[in-house]
């Protein structure tokens, strides 16, 4: 039977039986149902099952229920059993399972980053560090300009120090070398800060030489224009006060880049004394043998030029020494200061465009990072998973091929 | 069908309280309120369930874990659909948690709550034959049929306690009862066949 048949479907003539049409479409559906013994046939064998339906009985309530009940209320309508477990027992299958996914996912990619992160880590370390760039100060030009009142100032401390240097190392018996024992090292550190007041750290660094009894070997200023100030110069300080003027350095900005090194020259000094030692004696020598006047004047002569040629290598000598025990006595400290709030200031601030563009790369680089991460994650634990899963999963399926029977079952 | 309306608003004794009226009643503390919804409902709740849980205690168990979810659900009720509609969304949650379990359990325990037939000696054999049909009807045609048949709920109602659409009510719960038709007819000709049989012998 279909519609081309009959005015109405089948279904239709079930509703109405039903009762669950209305208005004129009901009055329609029960004109063709009166007039059509095949629907009435329908009606009839539906009615029929309902009649016979109606003689599954079920027993009376069973007065326990009531009793159980109503129990349960004078007590309290917290009832533990009402209702499942409150808020869990509220959240539907699907975002259980949404929330278990989600937790599996992170779970992968936290992990997964961990493994990126070690096997980064691994691989920085068996081919070193990546270089450090010194910010400001690398990308400077050289437009030094140095000032006259700081050159001054600097040229008394150093006259000043080498007049010290000098008596200490009277008798060429410097402190040093009259202790072999002690290593001798020549301290080199670099020191590449950023601070926020430039004009404060410039006068600060004048206050510290000051303070330490060092001076500045060399020192550049630079306040271009459209580019932070900075300031490169070569300090030395008093080894012992090395690392008070690093620490106090230190305090007037942010550190960049930190590098010390230390050049030992023990052994190059102690050879520069015995040759020195030599020539001196030499020298004593011919002295002596000048003073007897013995021999020819062609001899005399000789002997004069000699002692002349042995004074300028004792001289020569002695210069290296001096400037070797000055190594020593002084640690050399390397800084460079940059303005960066200056800098950023200067700088024109980026468009949206180049914002929104750095934004996707970004995204984009920790994307790939999250993608490596999982892959990485896989790649670390996907063995161990599959032999999980081998193991576990044959009986999974089977159990839940048993619970789905159950289910359609039940 | 027999015991399968609640009283409801239209009881055989014509209460002049609504279900949803009492529902907020109770919402408010009143405990009678209560008292009458479970006289209401007690046996056509039972009786939804016992037509769907093989075993009797399981089926009291569950009828009462319907009115004390009803309990605590009462202070967030909100009549947008009738009470009858909401009590039975309710049950029909509980006993798919019941037969979730159940299958749980059947399936990694080996247990089944399915119990023997205590009472089929008591039963009728027609109504066993009834049972027997209805049980091999598709599960959700199946809950179609029973829940117009006996708990007499509407197209729409079904459509809300299952959560499916109206149309789909209506054309699969003609297919469920063409379905028992011809699970019935068979059934009679089985009859019929055996009872020939058992005049032949005897002639």
């Amino acid at each position: 039977m279909n519609t081309k048949e009959h005015a109405v479907t089948q279904e239709e003539a079930m509703a109405l039986g039903d009762g669950e049409l209305s208005g004129a479409w009901k009055e329609f559906v029960s004109e063709h149902v009166e007039g059509c013994g095949e629907c009435q046939l329908l009606s009839a064998g539906f009615r029929d099952i309902s009649t016979e339906l109606g003689s599954w009985k079920v027993e009376a309530t069973p007065t326990k229920i009531e009793q159980a009940v109503l129990q349960r209320l004078r007590e309290g309508r917290n009832g533990k059993r009402a209702g499942g477990s409150a808020w869990f027992a509220r959240i539907p299958t699907w975002g259980k399972l949404l929330a278990a996914g989600a937790a599996a996912v992170l779970l992968v990619v936290i992990i997964g980053q961990q493994s990126y992160r070690r096997i980064e880590m691994f691989t920085r370390l068996e081919h070193g560090p990546r270089s450090l760039a010194v910010p400001s100060a690398s990308g400077l030009a050289e437009m030094a300009e140095q000032t006259r009142a700081f050159d001054s100032y600097a040229g008394a401390l150093k006259a000043r120090n080498r007049a010290s240097i000098s008596s200490s190392l009277a008798n060429n018996q410097p402190e040093s070398a009259s202790t072999p024992d002690a290593p001798m090292i020549a301290r080199t550190v670099s020191l590449s800060m950023v601070v926020k007041d430039f004009a404060e750290a410039r006068r600060a660094v004048d206050t510290i030489l000051a303070k330490h009894h060092g001076y500045a070997a060399e020192l550049n200023v630079s306040t271009s224009e459209g580019a932070a100030k900075t300031l490169q110069g070569s300090l030395r300080v008093p080894a012992g006060e090395l690392a008070a003027t690093l620490s106090e350095l230190k305090a007037l900005g942010r550190v960049e880049n930190e590098s010390q090194s230390g050049e030992e020259v023990t052994q190059q000094h102690a050879d520069l004394m015995a040759r020195l030692k030599n020539s001196r004696e030499t020298e004593q020598r011919m002295q002596a043998i000048l003073q007897q006047r013995t021999g020819k004047i062609s001899d005399v002569l000789e002997v004069e030029q000699e002692i002349a040629r042995v004074r300028g290598e004792i001289e020569q000598m002695e210069t290296e020494q001096k400037s070797l025990e000055h190594r020593v006595e002084f640690a050399t400290v390397n800084l460079n200061l940059a303005d960066v709030y200056q800098a950023e200031l200067t700088m024109p601030s980026p468009s949206v465009g180049t914002r929104l563009r750095n934004g996707v790369v970004a995204g984009l680089h920790h994307a790939g990072e999250t993608l490596l991460g999982i892959a990485l994650f896989f790649a670390e634990y996907g063995p161990a998973l599959a032999i999980w899963l081998m193991t576990l999963g044959a009986p999974a399926v089977i159990l839940w091929r048993r619970f789905k029977r159950a289910m359609a079952a039940a | 069908m027999n015991e399968s309306k609640g009283s409801g608003d239209a009881a055989s004794n014509g209460p002049s309280i609504t279900d949803e009226e009492l529902m907020a009643a109770f919402a408010r503390g009143e405990k009678e309120a209560f008292e009458e919804l479970f006289s209401r409902y007690q046996q056509p709740l039972y009786g939804f369930f016992r037509r769907r849980v093989p075993d009797r205690a399981h089926a009291e168990e569950l009828t009462q874990e319907t009115f004390l979810a009803l309990v605590k659900a009462a202070p967030r009720y909100e009549a947008r659909a009738s009470l009858r509609t909401y009590l039975y969304a309710i049950a029909y949650q509980i006993l798919k948690g019941y037969r979730r379990k159940s299958a749980f359990r059947q399936a990694f325990f080996g247990s089944s709550d399915r119990v023997k037939e205590a009472t089929a000696r008591d039963r009728m054999e027609a109504e066993i034959q009834l049972r027997d049909a209805i049980g091999k009807l598709e599960r959700v045609e199946r809950e179609i049929l029973l829940l117009r048949e006996y708990e007499e709920l509407r197209y729409t109602e079904i459509a809300e306690v299952l959560g499916i659409p109206v149309n789909s009510v209506r054309s699969r719960l003609f297919r469920s009862r063409q379905a028992l038709r011809e699970l019935l007819a068979g059934r009679e000709s089985r009859v019929r066949g055996t009872e020939l049989r058992g005049i032949e012998e005897q002639a």
